[in-house]
């Protein structure tokens, strides 16, 4: 129960300061929306392909913002060296890994969300109870995402050049959730027929459940010197 | 305490050595009776109901199967040998392991090039496409040369020590974990949109079993060996470069 | 003083580091007693700043152990001042507390914050944002969330880097304070007189080695100059 609260105090604080200092939220934000509007450019802007490639373009969207989160989520403890100041406390590491993977969690889920929004109107979807589903993906991917991306995230903080190297580690580890979500997604969207939905939700949850658990043992040695 | 982690490592690179050396004689034997079989042993598959010119087209081509699978098999098993090297240097802290994993990942590395490069030459007159994205064989064996060339670059950013190899080790070990949800990612895909694919049906022939299993093992001793070279390769570099280093300091205390 | 018990309360021995072919400690031994106050010294690159924190548990040395011999536990019997402020500056003081309060398991987290605020003079700045605090507040404010978790072994790296005459003159007094009430303190100092002035006990690192070792009644200013100086242009 301990833990469960540490976890909380942990992610809490991480909320906190990223409300405090929601200019950079905002500019993630406004980001995401610009790879939303580029993708619409990019093919025929209303045009029926535009419109079959969108599940694809929404999780594309989704990924760099949510990189540049992460990078943003362990710079901030850089600055001031926050972060050892966490690791010299006496709470246990893996339990430091479910509370900054839990705050990304949230935060990105928070960029979602309104990025869902844009995406609705953008790609001309209606705004119906089906897209409960897309909120389900998008809370199963993001979770997977951000446990990864914690990792390397907290082992390149203390990099020089991590910005490239970020993408460059957890890109190919997401495969499987890009092709869990957009197929998934293809489904609800374009579909209709949720004909292997639940067989992308196990394949997602089998993802989260593997990388939360390694992200939890391995933590204590990507933190520290 | 003067040199210690040099001479252990230098002890464990020239019985690697050792052992590696005393593989190559069988290696050599094992190759020769592995092209024997690939290219004189086994027969051209049996195509039931195929026109005789397709066959005619497809012919010795064929003949890369025998290592292009085994090589795609064993490029598994290298990749097994970082997760297992990365585990073992997180519980140990013994720098031979990282050694272990950094040239298993190497020689993992190789074996994949060598499968999505035979892999089109087949392919393309099998299946009648250069790369049949949407396979889940392929799309694994190129999302593992993506992350374990990642693995090498996260390396070269990293100065020598015990930060890298534990970020090495967790990289490897987090890589790894993703082979069978790729693999299963992609099976699903296949299910959910079938590829056209032409091929011609194929029936396998106990010769062809036998060729290939000599094939397999060939190359899988081909990769113990490679590993082990590397990794005595990579110990006498480290020892070397720690004595330098030792050298130095010594002479600056003694000044 | 008070008689000092037979085990010490850091025990250090025969810690070697290395960052790769690096050697940045070499087969340090240090005991450190209860109610010590140790001054190290040394240039840069003398190993000082990683033997604080193979003492607080940051690196895992390559070689030797560092225990505490009376007690149990780990990492909340050290409070670590880093050449970083280790606080948030998008929280206020008081809040930077409380949440570190909170990892440590404190029984009243939000209680103690505002009560070592109060020690440290900082009552009126605990709701400000840290991003609007002076060197010298902030500084303070790193000292009072090392000592919040009240630990049995203080570890000092270069507390008087970038301190004005006023905050310095005031961290004096608060490590004179922490001498008195008999902490137990590893410091490392570039400033010798300081240093000096407040140490019981001497050490002197350089090239990764502890080169002098004294206690504080045994070495004077000069003599303590000339040791070092001799040691260190060797």
């Amino acid at each position: 129960m301990r833990q469960v609260r540490l976890i909380w105090v942990l992610a809490w604080k991480d909320l906190r300061v990223e409300y405090r200092s929601r200019q950079a939220f905002l500019t993630t934000l406004f980001f995401a929306l610009l790879i939303l509007i580029i993708f619409n450019f990019a093919f025929d802007p209303g045009s029926p392909a535009t419109r079959e490639a969108a599940p694809g373009i929404l999780w594309a969207s989704l990924i760099f913002p949510g990189v540049i989160q992460l990078n943003r989520s362990f710079q901030a403890e850089a600055e001031e060296g926050t972060l050892y100041g966490i690791v010299l406390s006496p709470v246990d590491r893996g339990v430091i890994f479910l509370g900054k993977q839990l705050a990304n969690w949230i935060f990105m889920l928070a960029i979602d969300l309104f990025i869902l929004v844009a995406f609705v109107v953008f790609y001309n979807f209606s705004f119906s109870w089906s897209l409960l589903w897309i909120v389900l993906l998008l809370v199963l991917a993001t979770a997977g995402f951000t446990a990864v991306g914690t990792v390397f995230a907290a082992m390149l903080s203390s990099i020089r050049g991590r910005d490239v190297l970020l993408p460059v580690l957890l890109f190919p580890i997401l495969v499987p959730i890009i092709v869990a979500a957009v197929n998934a997604t293809q489904e609800v969207l374009l579909i209709g027929e949720f004909e292997f939905f639940e067989k992308w939700v196990q394949l997602l949850v089998s993802f989260d459940v593997i990388y939360l658990a390694a992200g939890f043992l391995v933590f204590d040695y990507v933190v520290g010197e | 305490m003067w040199l210690e982690n040099s001479k252990q490592f230098l002890a464990t690179a020239s019985r690697l050595l050792k052992v590696s050396g005393w593989m190559l004689l069988p290696l050599y034997l094992l190759i020769v009776i592995a092209l024997w079989g690939a290219f004189l042993y086994a027969p051209l598959p049996d195509r039931p109901g195929a026109d005789p010119a397709a066959i005619q087209a497809l012919g010795d081509v064929q003949r890369i199967f025998y290592f292009h699978v085994s090589s795609a098999m064993n490029s598994f098993l290298a990749f097994f040998l970082v997760f297992i090297g990365g585990v073992a240097y997180l519980v140990t802290r013994n720098e031979k392991w990282d050694a272990f994993s950094a040239a298993s990942a190497e020689v993992g590395i190789f074996l994949t090039t060598i499968v999505l490069t035979t892999g089109p030459i087949w392919a393309k007159p099998e299946w009648n496409t250069w790369f049949p994205w949407g396979d889940p064989r392929v799309m694994t064996e190129l999302v593992l040369l993506l992350i374990f060339i990642a693995y090498f670059i996260l390396r070269a950013s990293l100065p020598e020590g015990e930060k890298k190899y534990k970020f090495a080790a967790v990289c490897g070990i987090i890589g790894f974990l993703d082979v069978p949800i790729v693999y299963l990612s992609i099976h699903l895909l296949r299910t959910l949109h079938p590829v056209v694919i032409t091929a011609t049906e194929i029936r396998l022939d106990p010769m062809i079993r036998q060729a290939w299993l000599m094939a397999l093992v060939a190359i899988m001793v081909l990769t113990v060996v490679l590993v082990l070279l590397r990794t005595s390769m990579r110990l006498h570099h480290r020892a070397a470069q720690e004595m330098r280093q030792q050298l130095r300091e010594r002479r600056a205390r003694a000044a | 003083m008070p008689a000092s018990p037979p085990e010490p309360l850091l025990r250090v021995s025969g810690v070697t580091h290395r960052f790769g072919p690096v050697t940045a400690l070499w087969d340090v031994d240090l005991d450190v007693r209860r109610g010590d106050f140790v001054a190290i010294f040394g240039p840069n690159g003398a190993g000082k700043t990683t033997l604080l924190k193979v003492v607080a548990s940051l690196i895992q040395p390559s070689e030797g152990s560092v225990e505490f011999p009376g007690d149990e536990g780990g990492r909340e019997l050290v409070g670590y001042v880093s050449h970083q402020s280790l606080l948030y500056n998008e929280m206020s003081g008081l809040e930077n507390l409380e949440f570190y309060g909170r990892l440590y398991g404190l029984g009243d987290p939000l209680g103690l914050a505002r009560a070592m605020l109060e020690r440290m003079g900082l009552t009126e700045a605990g709701d400000l944002l840290v991003r609007g605090y002076s060197r010298g507040m902030k500084q303070r404010l790193t000292l009072a969330r090392a000592l919040l978790h009240e630990p049995r072994l203080l570890l000092l790296d270069e507390p008087y880097t970038g301190l004005d005459q006023h905050g310095s003159r005031l961290l004096t007094e608060v490590l004179r304070s922490l001498r008195r009430d008999g902490r137990t303190v590893l410091l490392i100092t570039h400033n010798l007189g300081e240093g000096l002035e407040l140490s019981t006990r001497v050490v002197i690192q350089h090239r990764g080695e502890v080169v002098f070792q004294a206690r504080r009644d045994e070495v004077d200013r000069e003599s303590l100059e000339r040791i070092y100086f001799e040691a260190v242009e060797k």
